[in-house]
């Protein structure tokens, strides 16, 4: 019986008889039915098909779940799930009133809070951190403001403030950035450190390196204004695993 | 003079509720203490200030000179 060049489907050979006809076309037909089906596995909606280890059948893919990407796997693709990004945005919103509480912040490594676009809503006044609603003395500073070629120091305060009370932040300037970097924010053996980069005023830069002098971990970052309430502004925390 | 009143915003990034509310006594009391340790460092930073003009002043000489002698 000659077959054919690529599937090897059997066909009739030209000294058949013709009365064999219909039994040599059903046999092709089931043939090339079988093949098809071999080579198209799918039987729902996002299947996907390979080749497998076995000539001329496929294998197939079930579709994934949403957020999943194609992978490689054993040699063969599969759906997998991408491991979360390494920043995850915890929370935002807008500064408003006097003060911002940001509480139950656990579950991360670092945290970063950005601040954007902030100013108060009386003139001259300052930003101000506090970290576990704590006025006690137990922040330190040390920074340098650029316009000034100023550097100050403070230890024992009650609180971060962002600038060194030489100039305060204006309130008719809506552009001020803030980011904090909280390093192992959670850990309770050891005190703990956080840069800070601030621009306010339109030009004027503020780098510090500032501590809490307590081992316990940051459970809640307290914002506020030194006097009165805010004008505007927003406020994103990422969470770092 | 009327009392300004102050709110607070406590935000749960857990469960991301929000709750505004105006602040307690205490917080009241920890503002008006901030305000005054605040008026007290400006008025440290503006005495030592004018202390630094009035000894340039006694010195003849400029800021910018004094950073150069210092430099």
């Amino acid at each position: 019986m000659p077959t054919t060049t690529n599937y090897g489907w059997t066909t009739p050979a030209d000294t058949d008889l013709v009365k064999d006809g219909a039994s040599a076309i059903r046999t092709l037909g089931t043939s090339i039915d079988t093949t098809t089906k071999n080579l198209n596995p799918s039987t729902t909606l996002g299947d996907i098909e390979y080749r497998s280890s076995t000539a001329n059948t496929n294998t197939r893919l079930g579709i994934g779940s949403t957020g999943q990407v194609l992978t490689v796997s054993g040699g063969v693709p599969a759906w997998s799930t991408p491991s979360a990004s390494a920043m995850t945005l915890i929370t935002s919103g807008s500064l408003t009133g006097s003060a911002v509480d940001l509480t139950s912040i656990s579950g991360y490594n670092d945290l970063q809070l950005v601040l954007r676009d902030f100013y108060p809503n009386s003139t001259s006044t300052s930003l101000r951190l506090r970290l576990n609603a704590d006025s006690g003395a137990n922040y330190s500073t040390s920074l340098y403001r650029t316009t000034a070629t100023s550097i100050d120091n403070s230890s024992g305060t009650n609180q971060i403030s962002f600038n060194d009370g030489a100039t305060q932040q204006s309130n008719s300037n809506t552009n001020a950035h803030l980011v904090i970097n909280f390093y192992d924010y959670a850990n309770t053996t050891s005190k703990k450190v956080f840069p800070s980069y601030y621009v306010y005023n339109s030009s004027i830069t503020v780098g510090a390196v500032n501590s809490y002098n307590v081992t316990g971990a940051i459970t809640q970052i307290n914002l506020a204004c030194n006097s009165g309430n805010f004008g505007g502004g927003t406020y994103r925390l990422y969470g770092i695993k | 003079m009327a009392k300004l009143k102050l709110t607070k915003t406590i935000i749960d990034c857990e469960t991301g509720e929000q709750i505004k509310r105006e602040f307690t006594q205490d917080e009241y009391a920890q503002y008006e203490a901030d305000q005054a340790a605040q008026l007290l460092r400006e008025t440290e930073i503006a005495a030592k200030a004018a202390e630094k003009q009035a000894l340039l002043d006694r010195l003849g000489i400029t800021a910018d000179e004094a950073k150069l002698l210092l430099g």
